[in-house]
């Protein structure tokens, strides 16, 4: 086994992590249980992230707009401190920092990976706030503690989260022989329905119709979040029956009688347990790990685990390091943007993210650059994790991730930033050459190509070296 | 720009036509015809973008969506008051519509209707290479496709050595790639190799630096590479944002701002590749259309037939060129959708049989499988 097998299920190896005497159950051992969070500064709940974005949106729509509705220079400056008071600019920087935090000092690095499969799968796209209120603390407190349950308890979790509701626009269904309905002739929004359907349980090979789209709409209808004049729209998500289709609904050839609240559970636990569903979520995990086009043979065992534990995460996610530790010497698989700058923070112990300290905010001004550096990176490297294009989240396939720019990206970042976070006491090419070594067996041949650039200590020098041996086919690749 | 050894041929037989050597062969044949799609993600409302004028039924469903005041085309449809550059270029002949048209995918997902949009096929994920990819390569046109975007549109797979510009903040150089380029061997590393390919042969106009996320700038740079004789002669624009499911507006709001950033992207281009602009063609790109009636959000649900909005000086003329379904209960697709009459594939071969001067019958064959695609090269563009 080589020692690619630690970046393939992780973030390869630092300067302090000694070398596994067992790989693999150095790898399994790690998915028992949710580690803490390391992160030594603020960790806000959703709660209170979520009563943020409710100051923000009051305070801007309701406030703001109206006070200054014929200054726009007034209002554009007390938009600005609003986004200062309520964190607006801050909060998404801070939690890319416990993200980071996590998959660099973490010692459970095999369970985080895990953990950001699971917040792509279920994935929030870029609209309205969420990325800078909601998206992480959804990540965190929504996707993580249900990692050692069923899939069926995450679907449950994320399908009535509040910003799963409000990214796919549950709020804005209505049932047409509803109450509500009836009164304001409204009617259903798809959209989150859809998704539930494509994206996060059976997907389309299961052979669904616009007519199961609807009636599982029906279901949904009802789960939404409560409005207040103060609040708006981020008050808690509740199930409001008012809004809720009356009547027996048909998915997917299954009978669902007229029983309220109730519905929603019932077709979650029949789509997560769906065969189509287990299929393609395994695929999915063997996509992540092992290999963009996985085979039979490589997904075969994870269904089988998942079939004989009923959709045990903790069984899944073992089954699928089992199999990567399998097929490591023999499938090659390319890692997008966050999680190659994950590793090579790891790898290298680079001075990212800032300290805790550092990140400490006191609403009072905008963000540092210091304390952007992070976010900025990733977006500059494409792959800003809450801000996907769309709820089918960042893509697993190399194609998507190979293009001129994109290579560019990561060759700019290599020589011209990643200087700037290394340690001083980092600064040599003898650092360089251990850390090499901790984490590939060529070491020699790579070291051999920046051994011109041996005797340099500037940061031109230093990006002329990382700028290579961090695009190397096997840095890009495990 | 730069002089490479190709454009120096060209150049150099130019002069022999000019000088009356080949008098049967225009000056205008030689010119470099540029084919530009603008991929709209999401679902674009052809109905808000191209609405019907006095349709009962329409102001019926959807109360909240209807446009106060729309640019005049003519008796039947009007115009989005944000598209305003191709309403000026309408009446020069170089903006035109095509009206319920889409590809031919009635499922309703993004997904899926994003992967056959830009594949062209009919089963979704089957397909690995774009449309346009494929009819660059049967045109035995190759690194001339360029893709303003991160990262590689699928639309344009299919031909090797394909450019995207889409700069970073600063520079990098060029000896690191060189440096490294051996050491990509095998299979498994042919695409990253044949990208570094790219880069290490990218006109130096490409290698600058600068604020990617200024969309007008990108446009501007688009234009100069476009203008250029020795430069792409294809490019790919991006934008999403039309899932418009809440608060999808009128004059303004959501779907709204989105045509605007359409008509940004038309007008720098037009203001820029100047004479280059009569030998462009402009065509929009997307997944489907939206339902006819409003939902419970001030939205619209995902539907199927949609509008193509074109520009440039290689349309025939200006009009909207329809077989109209009508909006009626049971004209409607599936009693909810504006119908498609025209698959827009049909379109896209046509233009890029005017564009890439190959037979549109050779490129059904070659693109699209031989799917039956009429030829619509007479009645939309100029031949």
């Amino acid at each position: 086994m080589s020692l690619n097998f630690y970046r393939r299920i992780a973030f390869g190896l630092s300067p302090q992590d000694e070398l596994p005497q067992e790989p693999l159950s150095w790898a399994l051992n790690q998915l028992n249980t949710v580690p803490d969070f390391l992160w030594k500064g603020s960790i806000p709940t959703e709660k209170e992230l979520r009563k943020k974005y409710g100051e923000w949106v009051y305070g801007d729509r309701e406030v703001l707009r109206k006070k200054f509705k014929n200054d726009k220079n007034a209002y554009r400056k007390a938009k600005d401190q609003l986004r200062i008071e309520t964190g607006e600019r801050y909060f998404e920087l801070n939690e890319h920092a416990i993200r980071h935090y996590q998959t660099k000092y973490g010692t459970q690095p095999v369970f985080e990976r895990f953990w950001l499969f699971w917040g792509n799968h279920f994935a929030i796209s870029e609209k309205d706030f969420l990325a800078e209120f909601s998206t992480g603390p959804y990540q965190r407190e929504v996707i993580r503690p249900n990692m050692l349950k069923t899939f069926e308890d995450m679907v449950q979790a994320v399908t009535t989260s509040w910003c799963m509701i409000h990214h796919l626009d549950n709020s804005e269904s209505v049932g047409p022989n509803s109450k509500r309905g009836v009164e304001s002739r409204d009617t259903i929004n798809e959209n989150h329905a859809r998704e539930l359907l494509e994206l996060h349980t059976v997907s389309p090979r299961a052979g669904y119709t616009q007519e199961d789209v609807i009636q599982l709409a029906y279901i949904m209808t009802g789960w939404s979040h409560k409005w207040s004049r103060k609040t708006l729209e981020t008050g808690d998500v509740w199930f409001d029956q008012e809004k809720h289709q009356k009547g027996e609904k048909i998915v997917l050839g299954k009978k669902y009688k007229n029983d309220a609240k109730r519905e929603l559970a019932k077709v979650i636990h029949d789509l997560a347990t769906h065969p189509m569903c287990i299929k393609f979520v395994s695929t999915k995990l063997c996509r992540h790990f092992i290999s963009d086009e996985p085979t039979e043979e490589m997904i075969n065992p994870v269904i089988e685990a998942w079939n004989k534990s009923n959709g045990n995460l903790i069984e899944i996610h073992k089954a699928v390091v089992t199999q990567a530790f399998k097929y490591n010497d023999t499938s090659h698989k390319f890692h997008p943007p966050e999680i190659w700058l994950m590793q090579l923070s790891r790898m290298f112990d680079l001075n990212t993210p800032l300290s805790a300290e550092k990140m400490n905010y006191a609403f009072k001004s905008k963000p540092t650059g210091r304390q952007g550096q992070l976010s900025w990176i990733l977006r500059e490297i494409g792959n800003s994790p809450y801000r996907a294009k769309q709820p089918n989240g960042w893509s697993d396939f190399e194609v998507d991730w190979v293009s001129p720019e994109l290579l560019l990206r990561r060759f700019w970042f290599a020589s011209v930033e990643l200087p700037y976070l290394l340690k001083p006491q980092n600064r040599s090419h003898g650092f360089i050459l251990r850390c090499l070594k901790n984490n590939f067996e060529d070491h020699e041949n790579m070291a051999s190509l920046i051994h011109q650039f041996r005797f340099g200590t500037t940061d031109k020098d230093l990006g002329r070296q990382y700028g290579i041996i961090c695009n190397l086919p096997g840095v890009l690749k495990v | 720009m730069n002089c490479t050894r190709r454009n120096f041929l060209i150049g150099g037989s130019t002069t022999l036509f000019l000088s009356g050597f080949f008098p049967k062969i225009s000056f205008a044949s030689m010119q470099k015809k540029n084919l530009i799609i603008i991929s709209l993600r999401g679902g674009m409302d052809g109905l808000t973008a191209i609405p019907v004028i006095g349709d009962k039924r329409l102001k019926k469903l959807r109360k909240k969506l209807i446009l106060e005041d729309v640019l005049k085309l003519n008796s039947d449809f009007g115009l989005h008051p944000k598209l305003e550059i191709f309403h000026q270029l309408w009446n020069q002949d170089k903006a035109a519509f095509v009206h319920a048209t889409n590809i031919p995918y009635t499922g309703r997902s993004h997904f899926d209707g994003q992967n056959l949009m830009e594949t062209g096929a009919h089963i979704p994920y089957k397909e690995k290479t774009g449309w346009l990819g494929r009819g660059l390569l049967a045109s035995d046109i190759v690194g001339k496709g360029l893709a303003i975007s991160l990262p590689m549109p699928l639309l344009l797979r299919g031909v090797p050595q394909n450019n995207n510009f889409f700069p970073s903040p600063d520079f990098v150089e060029t000896k690191l790639i060189d440096r490294i380029y051996d050491e990509f061997k095998g299979d498994h590393n042919a695409l990253i190799k044949s990208t570094l390919d790219t880069i290490r042969q990218r006109p130096l106009s490409m290698q600058i630096a600068t604020d990617s996320e200024d969309r007008k700038k990108l446009a501007l740079e688009a234009a100069k590479q476009l203008k250029d004789q020795s430069g792409p002669r294809v490019a790919v624009f991006e934008l999403d944002g039309f899932d418009t499911h809440a608060a999808q507006g009128g004059v303004d709001g959501a779907h709204a701002d989105e045509l605007e950033e359409v008509n940004e992207i038309v007008k720098i281009l037009y203001e820029n590749l100047g004479s280059a602009f009569d030998n462009t063609l402009i065509l929009t790109l997307t997944e489907f259309g939206r339902t006819i009636k409003q939902n419970g959000g001030y939205g619209t649900e995902h539907g199927y037939g949609s509008a193509i909005l074109m520009a440039g000086g290689l349309l025939k003329k200006s009009q909207v060129y329809t077989d109209w379904p009508g909006l009626k209960k049971k004209e409607l697709f599936e009693g909810r959708d504006l119908n498609s009459t025209i698959d827009s594939r049909a379109v896209y071969n046509s233009a890029m049989s005017i564009c890439f001067n190959k037979d549109p019958e050779f490129l059904r064959r070659e693109v699209f499988w031989g799917d039956d695609l009429p030829n619509l090269t007479e009645d939309l563009f100029k031949i």
